[in-house]
């Protein structure tokens, strides 16, 4: 059991803890608000959170005092603070809880990023399906409103910033920064060509830093307890503090555990999750959400920090661990989330968009029972022409569980064609492309 | 007309953006919420506010699922088919539902109460097999539970076993404490 | 051209070194130097999305391939476009692309001029791998004239991009996501547009086609010819698609003619007019009160016949000439030397005189010159711009492309005065990227120029070295403004002395300003004085003579601007000279081996009078229609009815035609060559596409036969010949190059002007006219264009009647709802002239209190106008007028 201490799920272990403004105030909740804002500069703040070695939790990964730190310095606009709450990975579940347990924490981590980059407006991105979510969010606006902690003259400090919640409507991809910010601009999501960054030319073309939920609620805590404490926490120097882990699939305690970076799979899933449902061995584990690579029982003592799971061959993405037991077939889940991200795929970039179709149509004949030799190679060759050619990383990450899955187990998709064969059942049946509904 | 009967709250959304087609999927839901779908006069009207054309209200409206330009069922049921859900059961959900209300993925009942759609991953993996409908979560979906969500919307139109604010696994209740 | 400061960079393609300037894309600086890229989704027009990945390239030190289209070129950049990794992409690329395309290349229009085609033959195998099911969208119905065929789309989204970018009517609606995003107008409704084509001639594939032309032909069995529209002032290159005698398609290549290669409806969609089935095939002669057929022979033999006989009892003054500024200048030059030489007559009008003779006259007077001083390069490059009166969307479709590039793009400043609600509609609407606008409707344009003017002196943005020395000047348009209230021009206008202020700011604040006026002011009662006083304006800020800075009236027929220059109209010898000038006189008497007949011709309205009292017995009308252009007031019909000789040379039987002694039937200007000279005066050579119809002959040889049959021969083998004379009078006159030569202003005509030439007329031109108000339960009933037509020849366009067909009132909902009136309601609409049915359409960009009918059905409506004549230009004005609504049954 957890050793460790929480930061970011302290709060709501507590019983009876309900997330209201009294309740966060009464463990210190906005203390590092009234702490920083006018009392410290904000290139301060920013210099700490760099200092504290803290790295987005949206997936990428990206140093957060960095990303903040390539705002134009001079420009005399307005800037924008979003809130990527989007939170879509499959396997991944962590945002939600954060923001429908603890608000406050996320909002005081909005107001600080907002004061570090001289934002005067956020915006909560949240995924329209979590519509409790976003009125606990907007109810927590609301109280912390009232207490004089968002809206004009902050505390008396003079300073502005307003939050808003702007939910989004069914689509995955509005998790990547740039279809985020298309999105909330009221057009289709679809990623933007990088450069230029957000950060030059973000929502309205002005400059705009997208934070994940996660990322955002460790800046109180950090502002608090200094860079240097958060930097001493977890597997430093690369991936310092904690991570809320979604863990999910065959194991007996699925759900939010966070711990310091840099445990093993195997600590997750035996010590915190209680270990296989039914006590079957783990036969593979996706480390990061569905864009990352699966993993097999080879990998169980990787350690869960960004270098070593990069260094596996998989990535820490989003933090979400789904775990397998043996006697699942690895080709029906790759096939599973191959559907997945044909769903979602924008539409954008040709090879993601034709790719994805003919991808899905193929796993589906294999799975089916209808595959062909030739096809393993068609899959592989697909993926790799997929993979680095689009505008986003939606690409790369819609072919990693069939790239995966094919490097891993090989053999199950080989002798689900071998029984096609056997059943000489080769022709394709016209099964349709369409999307369903 | 959207305008005359929720003047204050359409106000209120497009004070919030600097650039007024922001408000688009924000005015989106609201004329979802009136009608239960989106009618070509509620773009029109929603184009007209914003300054936009139909068109580019369509190609936004079309590219988010959870939009419904067409009338769906009083209660849309969702059950997530993704991959953590289907490794604990979510085809089998689909299989309940479809037995006991006779609908499969994409179909409504006759009377017009359900809808039910097959979709992708709604952030409650922890907590699977789940299903949303409208607006609630139902989680950790048992064949008993899926029972009395479906007797309780038929009778009462609402379920208390909807989800409340979002925590798993919940923090073992220390004693002396409820 | 804006001037060239941006620094170079030097980079290598494929070994080659290129300097480019800073910004050019990697795809652009490939092209320099002969390095084609493939791409499908970028198109220079438009602002890179890099969708199609299909143009990736190695460059050095990057890690991933790159999209060339959306790469800036750097300092040093090494790219490489066929090694093996970047060959691999593409053809990979090209794989994905193909997956779910039908590959009905036998049955698409596009074979043969398809970018995938092309590519596909570069790049894959023969046999695809993609042996899944493709996805196939249902077949959906679009439009009237354009037709898509979904399942080739390779949603490059270069349509929709055009629509958006640089049309700004954003029709075109992606929809769906993934393999099934499609392109849709909205919901079920077919598409409702500008229909300028520009989606049909971006789509690199064949899913997006014309309706006119669908499955006629295969593009290797066409014939092409670059010619240049005839339908506006904007002077547009098209190519013509022919196969054997048969029109099938226009379009206008990226970077031709003046256009650019955008086109509007009427240049896209229009060209059936000259191949409708009603055209004049023979020449006609009335017998017996009836036109009956005859051969050329008789039709010349009877015209020469009767006008000798005329000329020898009442001599050359009694006839009268009007052509119409759609004819070449070949037939223009032709037809004026035919009237003075070999009639003998000055009475000698065209179509120029309805308006653009306004604009010209002001130029004149004021700078010297009677073309612009600027070109649609100092549009695009303007960064302010003023617009009076243009509704220039619907009237000069190019050159508001050009100012929507100059905003849109390039952030120019707009300024205004239009009788214009802004509003989202089917079509743009240029209000709607005014930085200041001003709602005025058609007949107060003047008051609000006068607003501006008022507010330049009340702001002191008279330039200083001006007001030193032309005090005279300057301050007898100070005490003339002083003496009109800001209470009288907010009365009159609408708009107070602070948005005035903050416009004339904006005006004076810019580099580079361009006035452009249209219709609205040019063709109006102060169409003249309007213009005076915007080049009035110009001279006040300092800007008139200015590089970039001008006036531009906008021409409305194509060849309004050749007209004059070719001295088609009473007051103008070639040139255009003044007909009172003597030194010309004897050079152009001397070159045509004659004499001149007197000064002082009739013009347009006057020759009808002359008809009506029975002093002009004989007139020649080359493609005018004064009976159903010109008021009832005019009388027209009556007058041309007392003629002994009306000759019409035509291509319908109009309604002036039809009252001919002697009908012949001319080609369309896509049946003959000659030259046109747009509204910047660029004069551009129109090529023949097709043979003429039936019996049908070039209005100029008609010119030469009749002549030699009068007994005063002007003989001329080709049109090209006349060209040869008109360039010894003009010299330089004919197409040169690319862009228009422009004139510059005349220093010694604005000395003139500032010293005294302003004084005969200021005060009149600066009153605020105070028009009676319009009686209650009226509305202001105005003549317009629309963007659809062109006069009445574009109504014989099967394309363009399918869009509109018929004339409607066009009013704003209030004023619908004032009269009860719901769309397509039946109406009469009356004054004390008379009164007309017709249907109303809904349109919000109306202001309210007004309502537009399109001129181009206006026989319906005509009598209810009444006609004022200038008195310096004898413009005819007669757009307006108030009308009381009611519906019937
Ligand atoms: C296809 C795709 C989907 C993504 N979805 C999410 C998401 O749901 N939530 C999120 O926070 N970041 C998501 N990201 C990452 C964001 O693009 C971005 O990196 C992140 O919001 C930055 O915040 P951080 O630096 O705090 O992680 C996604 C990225 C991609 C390419
Ligand atoms: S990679 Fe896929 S999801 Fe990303 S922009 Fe391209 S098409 Fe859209
Ligand atoms: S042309 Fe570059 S991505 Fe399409």
């Amino acid at each position: 059991m957890p050793q460790h201490e929480l930061i970011l799920l302290k709060n709501m272990m507590q019983p009876g803890y309900t997330g209201s403004l009294a309740d966060y105030e009464r463990t210190g909740g906005y203390q590092a608000l009234r702490k920083t804002l006018g009392k410290t500069a904000p290139a301060d703040v920013t210099a700490a959170v760099r200092k504290s070695g803290l790295r987005g939790r949206g997936g990428a990964g990206f140093p957060t005092g960095v990303k903040w730190g390539f705002l134009p310095k001079d420009y005399q606009g307005p800037r924008y603070l979003c809130c990527n709450a989007d939170e879509s990975e499959p396997g991944t579940f962590k945002d939600r809880q954060l923001m429908e347990r603890d608000p406050h924490q996320v909002l005081e981590g909005i107001l600080l990023a907002c004061y570090a980059i001289g934002a005067e407006s956020a915006y909560i991105y949240i995924r329209g399906e979590m519509v409790l979510g976003s009125k606990i969010l907007e109810h927590a606006i609301g109280e912390a409103r009232a207490a004089g902690y968002i809206g004009k003259n902050i505390l008396g400090t003079g300073l502005n910033v307003d939050i808003w919640v702007h939910r989004g409507a069914g689509a995955y991809i509005c998790g990547e920064e740039t279809a985020l910010l298309e999105s909330l601009e009221g057009k289709r999501g679809l990623p933007r060509i990088k450069p230029p960054f957000p950060a030059t030319h973000g929502l309205y073309n002005k400059p705009t830093v997208v934070n994940n939920v996660e990322t955002l609620a460790n800046l109180p805590h950090i502002l608090n307890r200094g860079g240097e404490w958060f930097a001493s926490i977890g597997s430093p120097p690369k991936s310092t503090g904690t991570r809320v882990f979604c863990v999910s699939g065959h194991v007996k305690r699925p759900g939010n555990y966070e711990v310091p970076m840099g445990i093993t799979v195997r600590e997750l899933v035996y010590e915190h999750a209680g270990g296989m449902r039914s006590d079957k061995p783990i036969k593979a584990f996706i480390p990061g959400g569905a864009s990352a690579p699966f993993l097999t029982p080879a990998h169980l003592d990787v350690k869960l920090d960004f270098e070593s799971v990069a260094a596996a061959g998989s990535m820490l993405g989003s933090g979400g661990v789904t775990v397998m037991e043996e006697g699942t077939s690895m080709v029906w889940a790759a096939l599973r989330l191959m559907e997945f991200f044909y769903h979602e795929s924008c539409g954008k970039c040709s090879p993601c968009r034709e790719g994805s179709s003919w991808l899905v149509q193929i796993m589906r004949r294999i799975v089916a029972k209808r595959g062909r030799m030739e096809d393993l190679e068609t899959l592989s060759d697909l993926c790799k022409n997929i993979a680095g050619r689009t505008v986003c990383a939606f690409g790369d990450a819609e072919v990693a569980p069939i790239q995966s899955t094919l490097k891993h187990w090989r053999e199950e998709y080989a002798s689900l064609i071998r029984e096609a064969e056997a059943a000489n059942l080769v022709m394709p049946e016209a099964a349709g492309a369409r999307r369903e509904s | 007309m959207l305008k005359d009967k929720y003047g204050k709250e359409i106000e209120d959304i497009l004070a919030r953006y600097p650039v007024k087609r922001s408000a688009l999927i924000p005015l989106l839901y609201v004329a979802q919420r009136d009608q239960g779908y989106v009618t070509e006069e509620a773009m029109t009207e929603i184009a007209g506010i914003l300054k936009l054309t139909p068109p580019q209200v369509y190609e936004t409206i079309t590219f988010y699922t959870m939009f419904n330009l067409k009338p769906v069922g009083t209660f849309h049921i969702q059950v997530c088919k993704s991959l953590m859900c289907a490794l604990v059961g979510s085809d089998t959900v689909i299989g309940w539902i479809k037995s006991k209300l006779g609908i499969g993925p994409g179909e409504t009942t006759a009377d017009g109460l359900f809808t039910l759609s097959a979709v992708e991953c709604l952030a409650a993996c922890g907590t699977a097999p789940m299903m949303q409908i409208n607006d609630d979560y139902y989680e950790r979906l048992t064949e008993e539970k899926v029972d009395r969500i479906l007797a309780d919307l038929k009778t009462a139109g609402v379920s208390q076993l909807k989800s409340g604010p979002y925590m798993w696994p919940l923090p073992v209740t220390v004693k002396g404490e409820t | 051209m804006p001037d060239t400061t941006t620094p170079t960079v030097r980079l290598t393609i494929d070994g080659i070194t290129v300097h480019v300037p800073k910004g050019t894309l990697v795809i652009e600086a490939a092209r320099r130097v002969g390095v084609m890229i493939p791409h499908f989704c970028y198109h220079p027009k438009l602002k890179p999305d890099a969708n199609c990945r299909m143009c990736l390239v190695e460059i050095e030190k990057m890690p991933k391939l790159q999209t060339a289209c959306s790469t800036p070129a750097e300092e040093g950049m090494n790219v490489r476009t066929a090694t093996t990794v970047v060959n691999d992409a593409h053809k990979s690329v090209l794989e994905f692309i193909l997956a779910n395309h039908p590959l009905d290349c036998p049955v698409c229009d596009q074979g043969g001029r398809c970018d995938l085609q092309d590519f596909s033959h570069q790049y894959t195998p023969t046999t695809s791998r993609f042996a899944e099911t493709k996805r196939v969208f249902p077949k959906d119905y679009f439009s009237p004239l354009i037709e898509t065929q979904m399942n080739r789309c390779v949603q490059c989204l270069r349509c929709v991009r055009y629509c958006d970018e640089v049309m700004d009517v954003k029709a075109l609606a992606p929809t769906g996501r993934g393999t099934m995003t499609e392109i849709k107008h909205f919901g079920p409704h077919p598409l409702d547009c500008e229909f300028c084509g520009g989606c049909v001639q971006i789509c690199p594939v064949g899913a997006i086609t014309s309706r006119l032309s669908m499955y006629e032909y295969r593009p290797w069995m066409l014939k092409r010819v670059d010619t240049i529209c005839g339908y506006c002032g904007d002077g547009c290159q098209i190519t013509v698609q022919t196969k054997g005698r048969e029109l099938i398609e226009v379009n206008s290549a990226h970077g031709a003619g003046r256009n650019n290669g955008d086109l509007c409806a009427r240049g896209f969609f229009g060209f059936h007019a000259a191949a409708h089935p009603e055209r004049l095939t023979h020449p006609l002669i009335r017998r017996n009160g009836v036109l009956v057929q005859a051969t050329w022979e008789e039709a010349l033999e009877f015209v020469a016949d009767q006008a000798g006989k005329i000329k020898a009892a009442h001599g050359g003054q009694s006839f009268g000439g009007l052509i119409s500024g759609r004819c070449t200048n070949e037939e223009l030059y032709l037809f004026q030397k035919f009237m003075r030489m070999t009639i003998g007559t000055n009475d000698v009008d065209s179509s120029a005189r309805y308006g653009h003779i306004n604009g010209v006259q002001a130029m004149r007077r004021v700078q010297g010159t009677h073309r612009w001083t600027v070109s649609y390069d100092d549009i695009v490059a303007a960064d302010v711009l003023l617009l009076v009166g243009t509704n220039v969307t619907e009237t000069s479709p190019i050159t508001g492309l050009k100012v929507k590039e100059a905003v849109k793009k390039r952030h120019a400043a707009l300024v205004t005065l239009e009788g214009l609600e802004p509003s989202i509609e089917s079509i743009s609407n240029i209000a709607n990227l005014s930085r200041h606008h001003f709602c005025v409707p058609t007949p107060l344009l003047p008051s609000a120029v006068l607003g501006l003017l008022k507010a330049l002196i009340d702001e002191n943005l008279v330039q200083p070295d001006l007001m030193r020395q032309q005090p005279a000047y300057v301050n007898a348009v100070t005490d003339a403004l002083k003496r009109i209230s800001w209470q009288d021009i907010q009365t009159a206008t609408d708009y107070d002395a602070v948005a005035f202020a903050e416009a004339a700011k904006a005006l004076a604040g810019g580099r580079r300003l361009v006035v452009l006026a249209g219709q609205g002011l040019l063709r109006s009662a102060n169409g003249y004085g309007g213009s005076l006083n915007l080049l009035d304006l110009l001279l006040l800020i300092g800007k008139l003579d200015q590089p970039g800075c001008g006036f531009a009236p906008l021409a409305e027929e194509n060849n309004d601007q050749g007209t004059i220059e070719m001295g088609a109209v009473a007051e103008f010898l070639p040139g255009p000279c003044d007909i009172t000038s003597r030194p010309d006189r004897d050079r152009i008497a001397s070159v045509w081996g004659g004499e001149l007949p007197p000064n002082g011709g009739a013009s347009l309205v006057g020759m009808l009078d002359r008809a009506g009292a029975g002093t002009m017995k004989a007139l020649f009308v080359v493609g005018e229609n004064p009976v159903a252009s010109l008021p009832a007031q005019v009388r027209a019909e009556e007058s041309l009815r007392k003629l002994d000789l009306l000759v019409c040379q035509e291509l319908f039987l109009t309604e002036t035609a039809a009252l001919a002694h002697v009908v012949l039937p001319a080609a369309s200007s896509m049946e003959k060559a000659g030259t046109f000279t747009n509204t910047e005066g660029h004069v551009q050579a129109v090529r023949q596409a097709i043979e003429p119809i039936g019996e049908s002959r070039p209005d100029w040889e008609v010119f030469v036969a009749l002549s030699s049959l009068i007994g005063t021969p002007l003989e001329y083998a080709e049109s090209r010949d006349i060209l040869k004379e008109i360039r010894s009078l003009i010299s330089g006159y004919g197409s040169l190059g690319p862009s228009p030569m422009l004139p510059r202003v005349d220093r010694t005509t604005v000395d003139r002007y500032l010293a005294d030439g302003y004084r005969q007329d200021l005060d009149e031109r600066y009153r605020l006219d105070v028009q009676g108000l319009r009686p209650d339960g009226t509305v202001q009933l105005e003549m317009v264009q629309s963007l659809f037509h062109s006069g009445k020849l574009s109504t014989r366009s099967k394309g363009l009647m399918q869009v509109e067909g018929a004339g409607a009132l066009r009013m704003n909902p209030h004023d619908a709802a004032r009269f009860a009136l719901k769309d397509g309601d039946r109406i009469r609409i009356s004054n004390t002239r008379g009164e007309a049915t017709t249907t109303v359409k809904i349109v919000n960009r109306i202001p309210r209190g007004c309502a537009w009918f399109p001129d181009h059905f206006g026989q319906t409506t005509m009598h209810l106008f009444e006609c004022a004549i200038d008195p310096v230009t004898h413009a005819p004005s007669m757009r307006t007028t108030s009308v009381s609504v009611m519906r019937v049954a």
